[in-house]
């Protein structure tokens, strides 16, 4: 052998030896997260209970159903649509583990977009887990991409063609569920998968239904609800009972020339209220310092500390941080207050969900205290 | 000095010294950089970061790859020669016309693709023959044709960085032809005619016919162009009748063309054309592989946010100079659309946004261009086997001041131009 010969054999041998040691953090995000689902929960199912087409794929995912057994309002609330954005989960989480339903139905949906849980996105160095102390012990959970993971659909379209309105988008977007909807069943792994959460909603007849999402801090639609043009009277009126309890937050309604999106498909395909509410993330955020775990559960970052006080340009992130409790807080008192806003439209068809821990408790005693 | 900036400067001269003074190849250079920038920032060697990131341009690396293998089969077919010598044969009278049509077809691809590469690796490298022939010098053929490529990403019906950046605002798509051919078509010419009167002068159609490969269209006719007619048809074929034609991507698309040019021209060796793009390509796969790793770890450390941040704190007499330095800094047009056009978007609400989207876009798309990676700039050097890729950057700096100033400018007055394209 010459000399390059060996120096390809040990560039080769560190890379085998760099790659093994990879790859365990790779393989482990395919572990998945377990939730202890409360006593309430009346029985669990799967997604492909309603398209067996992603039975046995990573579409599939775990469905819990909260039957209260009185008749009323079936509502639907969605986690994990992105799973970077850690606040939906874990929100719906807590509801998993602490809910009692004793009027209609919940059905919740954890980890709405499963693929993306098991891959974090290349060049955003996010942590692949966070962990968060709760009653039983620190709990680790999936920190994922935004979109499925390229394994599940590859590879991504140079321009990714929304069906069925032609809407054409940036290639990555054909891996993101929220631009998926209302989805096909001869479509793209993603595409299925929204068709499948649409056809939940109409087999279960939902009257409403909560994406739960979060966003960079930089981003216009911050602590936001965004409804479908059918759910504004109902989300005024909860925008207002929160503004009495100082939270803050701004109602948009879904534009109807963009499609793909949980609250504009939702809305048009189907006969629930859609209602999609964000946070301030800043682990998502572009101007973001150091990329960690703390950054994902405490939410202090400098940057955007700095960035907070600039005059020309809106920046939604509050100086003492946005920890993933607050954030999840937010996401509960909304849902919680939507819910009520629409018992109050709806008073012969109404839902009752109790045992959602209170915003203040949330805030103060973290998260995990709401998690077994 | 914060830390970023010390992370940052650390990566940079491991990687300046790695590329001068040890001449490892760039890519090396840059995976050394991302060890120390992530030693210096205090995350030792993260292990799977590093991995992580070089799978960050995985989909260029197939892109190359593939577009490689077809170029050099369509060069082995007589394909190639034959396109340059038909070219110089029809135009070499009127050689400014030649040089905007020349222009427009080297951002053909681009304009249907939304990818810069595509530009390059396929009109660009048929007409490179040509231009040299002509006598421009193979670095400025280089950057003739790697500023077109920007042009052509950016150029409708498809601008990629501009569904980033509306994407990350939640604007549609829709709306952006004019605006964006306002900003490219003229920049187009300009630059055509640039390169046009500064270095070709006057042609002996003999004397460029007698130095390029002589046509075979004679003895093969038609069929040798059917690879580029493939290729070409079905890249457009997806994109306007997508319930047809299905989707392969890009990679299978350049390997069906290459496939079926083994039959339409003079005799290939595939193994042996095969080889040798591989090859060929190695230096430019490594760079995008340690590209991945830097980037990455610029994230992970902060650098990253820290050069964003810096863009919305500039003073407003420097926000539309450090607009114009620090998008293309981020050397990628992807990342220059996502990390900073988005954020910057938000500071000029109130002027037409379809217009400041579309002028960002071009900056943004002005980064494939820039260092670290210079992705155009080595493509281009990849097919004119020219060794640094820096050369050509250099040659392109009059026309990308040019773009920049122009989409500055389209920028500040926004509104205007907004109103007048309506």
């Amino acid at each position: 052998m010459e000399k390059h010969h060996y120096i390809a054999v040990v560039f080769l041998l560190a890379g085998g030896i760099l790659s093994a040691i990879a790859s365990k953090d790779f393989l482990s995000m395919r572990d998945a997260d377990i939730l202890h689902p409360s006593q309430f929960v009346t029985t669990t199912g799967m997604l492909s209970d309603y398209l067996p087409e992603i039975k046995g794929t990573y579409g599939d995912t775990k469905v819990y159903y909260f039957n209260s057994g009185n008749p009323g309002a079936t509502v639907i609330l969605l986690g994990g649509t992105h799973p970077n954005e850690p606040a939906g989960f874990i929100a719906a989480a807590v509801l998993v583990e602490n809910a009692q339903v004793t009027k209609g139905r919940l059905i919740v949906i954890p980890q709405s977009c499963a693929s993306g849980f098991t891959a974090t996105d290349p060049l955003e160095a996010c942590p692949t887990h966070f962990t968060i102390n709760t009653q039983s012990g620190p709990r680790t959970f999936r920190y994922g991409a935004r979109g499925g993971n390229p394994l599940h659909q590859w590879p991504d379209p140079l321009v990714y063609r929304h069906y069925p309105s032609g809407q054409q988008l940036s290639g990555m977007e054909s891996r993101n569920l929220n631009r998926s909807y209302p989805g096909r069943v001869d479509g793209s792994f993603m595409e299925r998968n929204g068709f499948a959460i649409v056809q939940l909603i109409k087999k279960e007849n939902v009257d409403v239904a909560f994406d739960l999402h979060e966003a960079a801090p930089e981003v216009m639609i911050i602590n936001a609800i965004i409804t479908h043009e059918k759910g504004s009277d109902i989300a005024a009126n909860a925008v207002l009972n929160l503004e009495f309890e100082d939270l803050q937050y701004s109602l948009e309604i879904s534009p109807k020339n963009f499609h793909g999106l949980s609250h504009r498909e939702w809305g048009d395909s189907t006969m629930t209220f859609a209602f999609l509410m964000e946070t301030s993330n800043p682990s998502q955020g572009r101007l973001r310092g150091v990329t960690s775990e703390a950054l994902v559960v405490e939410g202090n970052d400098p940057f955007y500390k700095t960035a907070s006080k600039l005059d020309n340009v809106r920046i939604t992130y509050d100086s003492s941080g946005e920890p993933l409790s607050l954030r999840v807080a937010r996401h509960l008192q909304g849902f919680k207050r939507l819910v009520e806003s629409y018992n109050e439209a709806h008073p012969e068809n109404s839902a009752i969900i109790e045992n959602i821990p209170e915003y203040n408790a949330v805030v103060s005693d973290g998260v995990g205290k709401y998690l077994k | 000095m914060p830390i970023e900036l010390i992370i940052l400067f650390s990566m940079l001269i491991v990687f300046a010294g790695g590329v001068f003074w040890l001449k490892l190849p760039s890519g090396v250079a840059m995976a050394a950089a991302s060890f120390i920038g992530a030693l210096v920032g205090g995350h030792g060697i993260p292990v799977r970061h590093l991995i992580e990131g070089t799978f960050g341009y995985l989909d260029a690396v197939l892109i190359i790859s593939t577009a490689m293998i077809f170029m050099k089969v369509v060069e082995a077919t007589g394909a190639l020669g034959t396109i340059s010598y038909g070219m110089i044969k029809s135009l070499y009278r009127s050689p400014s016309l030649l040089m905007i049509l020349v222009a427009f077809f080297v951002m053909f691809p681009g304009m249907l693709t939304g990818l810069s590469s595509a530009c390059i690796l396929t009109t660009g490298a048929l007409v490179a023959p040509a231009l040299i022939g002509m006598g421009m010098p193979a670095v400025s053929v280089g950057a003739f044709i790697a500023v077109m490529a920007v042009l052509g990403m950016i150029a409708p019906p498809i601008n990629i960085p501009v569904m980033i950046i509306g994407g990350g605002v939640d604007m549609p798509y829709v709306g952006f032809e004019k605006p964006l051919i306002f900003l490219t078509f003229p920049l187009a010419i300009v630059t055509a005619l640039y390169y046009r009167f500064r270095f070709i002068k006057k042609i002996d159609v003999n004397e460029v016919l007698g130095k390029l490969p002589q046509s075979v269209y004679d003895k093969h006719g038609i069929k040798l162009f059917i690879p580029i007619f493939i290729v070409v048809g079905l890249m457009i074929g997806v994109r306007f009748a997508p319930d047809g034609i299905p989707d392969f991507g890009i990679p299978l698309i350049f390997m069906i063309g290459a496939v079926v040019g083994l039959k339409t021209g003079e005799k290939v060796d595939a193994v042996k054309v095969s080889r040798s793009a591989i090859r060929e390509s190695l230096p430019v796969l490594g760079i995008l592989v340690g590209v991945g790793m830097f980037v990455q770890v610029m994230t992970l450390t902060g650098v990253r946010g820290y050069l964003a941040l810096s863009a919305l704190q500039l003073p407003p007499e420097l926000l539309y100079p450090g607009i114009a330095l620090i998008m293309p800094a981020m050397g990628s047009a992807y990342a220059a659309s996502s990390v900073i056009g988005v954020p910057i978007l938000f500071v000029f609400l109130g002027r037409n946004e379809i217009v400041v989207t579309s002028a960002l876009s071009l900056i943004a798309g002005l980064g494939d261009l820039m260092p670290p990676p210079s992705l155009l700039c080595v493509f281009a050097a990849q097919i004119l086997g020219i060794k640094n890729h820096f050369t050509i950057l250099r040659a392109a700096v009059i026309p990308i001041i040019i773009a920049l100033l122009f989409s500055i400018l389209t920028i500040v007055y926004a509104a205007d131009i907004g109103s007048f394209l309506q």
